[in-house]
């Protein structure tokens, strides 16, 4: 039984499960990089257009899954969005354009196209890490990490190992809580709450050892990382298509410049 | 070259451990032929399969003694990865294993490491996954394969390879009665061609016997103590082994009335199991169908006798990561009482539900819809998820399966003493306590530092610190050999001294004699509720499942009268199995 939320796969053929993650990857750092440098909202608001575009068309993920799973930071995004209209530094500034005037609360032009920049980066995270992780899973992800950018094994299939043992790693956590509730164990005060956390920690991380030397052996077994060359059941290689799709996010990328750069 | 396997006076030493784990193994195993190890808990077996894997002693620190040849090969010289590719290796916790995500992907791990080029490795990957029984699989995620699916596939990945021999240590020993059906029903097609050697570990000895050309018994010190056909073994040593407290075939039984004529009764009994009132022999279930579920096997007022200890009413889980569909409900309207002083049984296949069942009743997972009530005072019920944890504390405890996560105490003592009610008298409490379950001599010991079994005992002493009248147990003899099982039944009778009832979730048919009741769950459901011998003589599950194979054979272990196990007596059979 997993309390963790069920991995999203793509329902449809779609052009981008059919490049190579790290196309992906380039793409959605660039967008990244010019959203975050760019000042105008206009451009992340181009980007995160671009990109909830692609996310429709081209990802072949299932919307409403997609949307769930992106809810949170959208909610965090717009949570920061009112923090920067109510603190921002030109609401004290008489002279600062307004935009309105609620009386006792006063939005400024520059307060509110800040707030506007912010919630639209933060989108744009969250559409962008899908458009990266959603389309493939983990392990095309580690073997075009391996196989297009030389990423040592140890790390990248290490990484996979691991990732399989954090659910359990969730399960053990909330077993040491109800452990101490059951056997009438209560932290009185920060002072013996954070003692309890502390021996929490500890046997989580007697538990975590032990399924990481299991792990270690049973991959040990099967000849990994035994100082030969591994070859690749799933061969991952760079095509026309993640030309196309550099290309072309390479060129949303520089109209969201130009368009944040209009007057 | 037809030898595989050539031990002479083999041993190894654990770095830092105080004796040999293994020692003077002196065995010869012809290629093609299938090899059991046998012995109690701490005889080397798992040992055994490390060294013969390289993986002692080049991936574990120790010291080996004599030499091991394996396929011409010497494992003190030759490198791991080398005997690697000659030696495939399956362990216990195939979840444990697994590294990534699709079935498909996982076969080619192995093969990848070694450097199979691609169509090799593509001609092979079905080959090997249909060898296991699971052709068509090759797309399908991993973590949601059922425990003996995954385990096949770990046993898929180790074939692909194509190794010399194979090693499976304890194969089945996390896994459900189905799981082992499906493991069992493929070691016949694994082993038929003779083209491989295959070195078995195994409790369930019956199922394994059948394919078993010799047979290596290995002593409590880590020692062999016979090694011939399976035959001659079994004559010569089945008595010895028993004493030793290992498992032996149940066809070996006949010699221990041999050795011993007026002797010792061939496992527990019904009747005898001490502290079971007027057991389950049978007034055969009357068959009235339940109100809620009207499942044919649920018998109301099964234990309207006895006040109740627990009730849940209509139960049901949502499971959060489910959709919609079959699975949608990790439990699904169960209703269900226990008695003071009563055990039950709590059976089902993995995600049948009984691990939910019990954190149900223990208030930490809370029902979607219905109610749970435990006793705090006689007659009155509350919710366990409202009470304060001093309060629940006095009414139920929870033995986790793996006792590790559930330490708290930096000593033995200190474990014990933790959940105890402060005030006059705790000091002897913990005492009293310490000597009860044998624990007296590691009290100032880092409860981590003690052996699984110990760890297990201290579980159950620490649950039992404040007398709760509620005892709830997750698979307490999970991989234990015969001497630890007897163990733990002695501990449950002794944790029942004060009158605390106990839920036993279990997958074991050898806990079943020491019950009051069988409670059974299949796919969330409620598919059965009555006496023991009722569910030996009928379990409600497919007709492959070992408890319906098994459970036979066990009943008359079990001293049930062989009336009621003849199919469908008194007792209305669920025909085609999953209601």
């Amino acid at each position: 039984m997993s309390f963790l939320p069920a991995p999203l796969e793509p329902v449809r053929p779609a052009i981008l499960r059919d490049v190579a993650p790290v196309t992906r990857l380039v793409v959605a750092a660039a967008w990244l990089l010019v959203a975050f440098v760019g000042v105008d909202p206009r451009v992340p608001a181009v980007l995160l257009a671009a990109g909830v575009g692609a996310l429709v068309a081209m990802s072949g993920l299932p919307l409403r899954a997609s949307v769930r799973r992106m809810a949170p930071l959208v909610i965090a995004a717009a949570g920061l969005a009112v923090l920067t209209l109510v603190v921002h530094p030109s609401r004290s500034d008489p002279a600062a354009a307004t935009l309105v005037d609620l009386g006792l609360f006063r939005v400024t032009v520059a307060a509110a196209s800040a707030a506007l920049a912010l919630a639209l980066r933060l989108a744009l995270i969250a559409v962008a890490s899908l458009l990266v992780f959603g389309p493939s899973d983990p392990t095309t992800f580690a073997d075009s990490l391996v196989q297009q950018w030389r990423v040592p094994d140890r790390f990248a299939y290490g990484t996979l190992a691991a990732l399989r043992v954090a659910p359990y790693l969730a399960a053990d956590w909330s077993s040491t809580r109800a452990v101490r509730r059951l056997r009438g164990i209560e932290a009185r005060g920060p002072v013996a709450s954070l003692q309890v956390a502390g021996a929490r920690m500890l046997t989580l991380l007697v538990s975590a050892v032990r399924r990481g030397e299991r792990m270690a052996l049973a991959m040990d077994a099967r000849g990994f990382d035994a100082g030969r060359r591994r070859t690749h059941f799933r061969v991952i290689r760079l095509g026309r298509r993640d030309a196309l799709v550099l290309g072309a996010g390479i060129a949303v990328a520089l109209v969201a410049l130009i368009v944040g750069a209009l007057p | 070259m037809t030898v595989a396997i050539e031990a002479h006076g083999f041993g190894w030493t654990y770095r830092g451990g105080p004796a040999p784990a293994l020692h003077g193994v002196d065995l010869v195993l012809g290629r093609g032929e299938v090899l059991l190890v046998l012995g109690p808990s701490g005889s080397g077996k798992s040992t055994l399969a490390l060294a013969l894997a390289g993986l002692v002693p080049h991936a574990i620190p120790g010291t080996a003694t004599g030499s091991l040849i394996v396929d011409g090969l010497d494992t003190a010289v030759t490198p791991a990865p080398v005997l690697g590719d000659r030696v495939g290796i399956v362990f216990q916790d195939p979840a444990a294993g697994i590294v990534l995500g699709r079935v498909a992907d996982e076969v080619a791990f192995g093969l990848e490491n070694r450097g199979w080029p691609l169509d090799r490795m593509r001609a092979r990957v079905p080959e090997a996954l249909a060898l296991a029984g699971l052709s068509g699989f090759e797309r399908r995620g991993t973590a949601a394969l059922s425990g003996g699916e995954q385990q096949r596939l770990a046993i898929a990945g180790v074939l692909a390879a194509e190794p010399a021999i194979v090693v499976l240590d304890e194969p089945t020993a996390n896994l459900d009665p189905p799981g082992m059906a499906s493991v069992f029903a493929h070691l016949g097609a694994i082993v038929a061609d003779r083209g491989r050697t295959v070195v078995v570990i195994e409790h369930r000895l019956d199922a394994v016997l059948q394919f078993v050309d010799r047979i290596l018994a290995l002593d409590a010190t880590g020692g062999q103590l016979a090694q011939g056909p399976p035959d001659e073994v079994g004559e010569r040593w089945a008595r010895e082994l028993d004493r030793q407290g290992a498992w032996i075939p149940s066809a070996w039984r006949r010699h221990l009335v041999r050795a011993m004529p007026a002797a010792v009764p061939a496992g527990p009994t019904l009747a005898g199991a001490p502290g079971v009132p007027a057991p389950a022999a049978v007034p055969a279930p009357a068959g009235v169908p339940h109100p809620r579920t009207a499942s044919p096997l649920v018998q109301p007022g099964a234990v309207a006798a006895r006040p109740v200890v627990a009730r849940i009413d209509a139960v049901t889980i949502a499971d959060p990561t489910a959709s919609a569909g079959p699975g949608r409900f990790i439990l699904d309207r169960v209703s269900l009482e226990v008695g003071v002083g009563e055990r039950v049984a709590l059976v089902g296949p993995n995600g049948a539900g009984k691990s939910s069942l019990l954190l149900a009743l223990a208030g930490i997972l809370r029902p979607t819809e219905g109610s749970v009530g435990v006793a705090t005072d006689p007659g009155l019920l509350r919710d366990p998820a409202r009470l304060r944890p001093a309060e629940i504390a006095d009414v139920l405890a929870l033995v986790f399966q793996e006792p590790e996560l559930a330490f708290v105490g930096g000593t033995v003592r200190d474990e014990i003493e933790a959940g105890a009610r402060p005030g006059p008298g705790r000091d002897e409490l913990v005492a009293g306590l310490l000597d009860r379950f044998g624990l007296a001599r590691y009290a100032e010991r880092d409860p981590h530092a003690l052996s699984r079994g110990e760890q297990r005992r201290l579980s159950v002493a620490s649950a039992c610190v404040r007398a709760p009248s509620l005892l709830l147990l997750d698979e307490p003899t999970y991989g234990m050999d015969r001497r630890a099982t007897d163990a733990v039944i002695t501990l449950l009778d002794e944790a029942r001294r004060g009158g605390g009832a106990q839920v036993v979730a279990t997958h074991d048919p050898r806990l079943l004699p020491s019950c009051d009741r069988v409670v059974g769950l299949d796919a969330g459901r409620l598919v059965f509720d009555g006496p023991v011998a009722g569910f030996i003589a009928a379990p409600p599950y497919e007709p492959a499942d070992p408890w319906r194979i098994e459970g036979a054979g066990f009943a008359i272990e079990a001293g049930v009268p062989a009336d009621d196990i003849a199919p469908g007596a008194g007792v209305p059979a669920i025909s085609g199995g999953r209601p």
